[in-house]
């Protein structure tokens, strides 16, 4: 990143010539930063650490350092800094090296150097500086602009390669419909957990039915339900008569006046512990088995309990790939707002809505159930343009409809807390 | 040649009487040790790591025994801190609790230590146990280490990592400390460390017994151990696991410890192995 003001160094072997250029800079008000340097040496330690715009050398240095060849090694470190020569011997200038090294102005110490003819001819060097900078550093965000949205394209294409992910919810409710066919479940629920140290609340406890839809209930701390007995076990576990033998441990509301239950710890993530929950097996007429889940039950619930992971993985996958894939757009989106405030105000009106198609367009990209690789390109390509022509409040109105439509797929997927 | 008994040996064989091993292994009955009035548990500090143990449910299942609990001490332990957390009496899960219950069922006057290594997130990296069967030891001056846990071989492919398990299981051996570890669920199918280390520690299985005092020595790749299965307390506690086996043979070994508190790992594995001999022939 440019810094966002010039930069000059006044090099100089002479403690009050320096102090008297830096009180006349100042008291200007450029809005320059200005450094100073004594000696070549001290000169080119500063070179080496920051971009310096504008050079104001002492032609004879002292103790034999020459400012031309100090100005040729300060070119090394910023091909594009320009020179004010400060010469008692205008005639020992050599006009053609000293222009091919940067060397735009002279001033003779012994003639016309003064306040006025000082910050005349520095004033002069900034105004040509000042465009190509900006230009520079146009460039330089538009390059990093690009490279922000070039980030995402491994992200979508690692997307796109997933075999059609499923939705969470349809991914819960196949889940749930093979299950309850083959043991003879009348109900159940999946319950996911995420714990997160920094977040708050620590426990997100969600629970699903067996449409994939979440229900909307109070659970029981996760470390005294059912659930946490089972994804501490790691294997699935039977129970009858739930009122009766929950051992000490909180039912949640679904849980209770259950004749059996089958549960299944699910691996899906980790920091996120996900429990399967089977209830009252019913024979094949359809009444109640007492007996509860038996031993091929849960055989069938070891075997889903694999594919239902690796269900759950696929479908929170694409839902994290489309949130990684806007936070990669929204910085995008950052970095175009820089370039268009360092195009100037003259070139935008931030008050003006960015035109409906384009905004159309952006939706369209955004909102699409189906990302791949080419409409990312588009969609970048809309969006600098958009930044570009528009200007900052374009860009802010896209940001902000970003950040809702993150906030839609959080609530929408229902797990934003997980880390895969 | 002679034949004569002063002529053999000392301890050698008289062909058709009893050897002098057979002599004292005849002495060593399961009723006599594990049932005396003093084998209970009584001064052996006895380490959990587990997910924290619910003091509130212990002490009520105490109360039912007509028995008082002995204050349990605990700590948290995670993997973003050198020095664990103070523990607040709770379950991270009801497994520590169940585990706690079956070590205090079979030895009711053990000192119990909690060490949640699993904490609120359910899960805990091999760094962690290291740790905290450090912390058992060098802090807690527990003489036993109960691990109803364990990590699946092909999870615990790297080696230093591997090493670095087996070398605080290792230090804990050279300190006199009896570890118990519990096989995988699915052993023999699938091995986990640290039960697969069985040399310097008690390997145990599952298996089901009458008497919850009873278990078997049964090598069975690695594992050497079996005790009985199921639990008392909590939800699944009679799902039968290695998890409810492993605090059943620190329980029994715990009542041998309690009647010779300086008995080192290998004396009480030959106990218990002897015992399960006696045991074998009873049934």
């Amino acid at each position: 990143m440019a810094p966002e003001t010039e930069t000059i160094l006044i090099v100089d072997d002479e403690d009050n010539v320096r102090k008297t250029f830096r009180e006349w800079l100042e008291g200007a008000n450029l809005g320059c930063a200005i450094l100073t340097a004594a000696d070549a040496e001290s000169a080119l330690v500063q070179a080496n650490q920051q971009t310096i715009d504008l050079a104001i050398l002492d032609w004879n240095l002292g103790a034999g350092n020459d400012g031309l060849q100090l100005l040729e090694d300060l070119t090394l470190f910023n091909p594009e800094m320009v020179a004010i020569m400060i010469t008692g011997y205008a005639h020992e200038a050599t006009p053609l090296d000293a222009m091919r090294m940067g060397v735009r102005d002279y001033l003779d110490k012994n003639q016309d150097l003064n306040r006025t003819t000082f910050l005349k001819a520095v004033s002069k060097q900034l105004d040509r500086i000042r465009p190509a900078r900006r230009e520079r550093h146009l460039h330089s965000e538009l390059v990093a602009f690009r490279s922000a949205v070039e980030k995402i394209l491994p992200l979508v294409k690692a997307a796109v390669a997933l075999n059609d992910p499923v939705p969470l919810p349809a991914a819960v409710a196949n889940l749930f419909q093979f299950l309850m066919r083959t043991t003879g479940a009348r109900d159940g629920v999946l319950l996911v957990r995420s714990y997160e140290a920094e977040r708050d609340p620590v426990e997100v406890s969600r629970v699903y039915d067996t449409a994939g839809q979440q229900l909307d209930i109070t659970l029981a701390p996760f470390a005294h339900s059912l659930a946490g007995s089972v994804a501490s076990l790691q294997r699935p576990c039977t129970l009858v008569d739930l009122d009766s033998n929950a051992g000490g441990v909180q039912l949640h509301p679904f849980e209770h006046g259950r004749k059996s239950l089958l549960a299944a710890p699910l691996s899906v993530a980790a920091g996120l512990q996900v429990v399967l929950e089977l209830f009252d097996k019913a024979d094949p007429q359809g009444k109640p088995d007492l007996a509860g889940f038996n031993e091929a039950d849960r055989q069938i619930a070891v075997a889903v309990a694999d594919f239902g992971a690796e269900l759950l993985r696929q479908a929170l996958t694409e839902r994290q790939m489309q949130r990684m894939l806007f936070d990669a757009v929204a910085a995008a989106l950052w970095a175009s707002e820089s370039v268009t405030q360092s195009l100037g105000q003259g070139q935008v009106r931030p008050e003006d809505p960015p035109p409906q198609a384009v905004m159309e367009q952006l939706r369209e990209g955004l909102t699409g159930s189906a990302v791949d690789a080419d409409a990312t390109i588009r969609l970048a390509e809309a969006m600098r343009e958009l930044a570009v022509r528009h200007g900052p409040a374009a860009v802010k109105y896209c940001t902000g409809m970003v950040e809702s439509l993150r906030t839609l797929l959080d609530e929408a997927g229902g797990m934003g807390e997980v880390r895969p | 040649v002679s034949e004569h008994p002063r002529d053999l040996p000392t301890g050698a064989k008289t062909p058709g009487s009893p050897d002098v091993f057979e002599e004292l292994f005849a002495l060593l009955l399961p009723e006599r040790l594990l049932s005396d009035p003093r084998a209970n548990g009584e001064g052996v500090r006895v380490c959990l790591l587990d997910s924290g143990v619910e003091r509130s449910l212990l002490r009520e299942r105490a109360r039912q025994r007509g028995q008082e609990m002995k204050p349990i001490e605990g700590c948290l332990f995670l993997a973003e801190r050198n020095e664990p957390l103070a523990d607040e009496g709770q379950q991270s899960s009801p497994h520590g609790t169940t585990v706690a219950d079956i070590i205090l069922t079979l030895a009711p006057q053990v000192r119990l230590f909690s060490a949640d290594v699993f904490g609120p997130r359910g899960s805990c990296e091999v760094e962690v146990v290291c740790r905290a069967v450090r912390w058992a030891m060098d802090v807690w001056h527990c003489k036993m280490i109960n691990l109803s846990l364990g990590v699946p071989e092909q999870r615990l492919q790297q080696i230093q990592r591997r090493a670095q398990l087996q070398r605080v299981i290792e230090e804990a051996y050279y300190r006199d400390v009896v570890v118990v570890a519990a096989a995988h669920n699915e052993h023999p199918l699938t091995r986990s460390y640290p039960a697969a280390f069985a040399p310097p520690l008690l390997s145990v299985d599952k298996q089901l017994f009458a008497d919850p005092l009873q278990f078997a020595y049964l090598l069975r790749e690695q594992i050497e151990f079996q005790a009985h299965g199921r639990g008392y307390l909590g939800p699944f506690a009679q799902e039968p696991a290695t998890s409810w086996a492993a605090p059943h043979l620190t329980g029994i070994a715990a009542r041998l410890l309690s009647l010779r508190p300086q008995l080192k790992p290998f004396e009480v594995k030959t106990l218990l192995y002897w015992l399960s001999l006696k045991s074998h022939e009873a049934r």
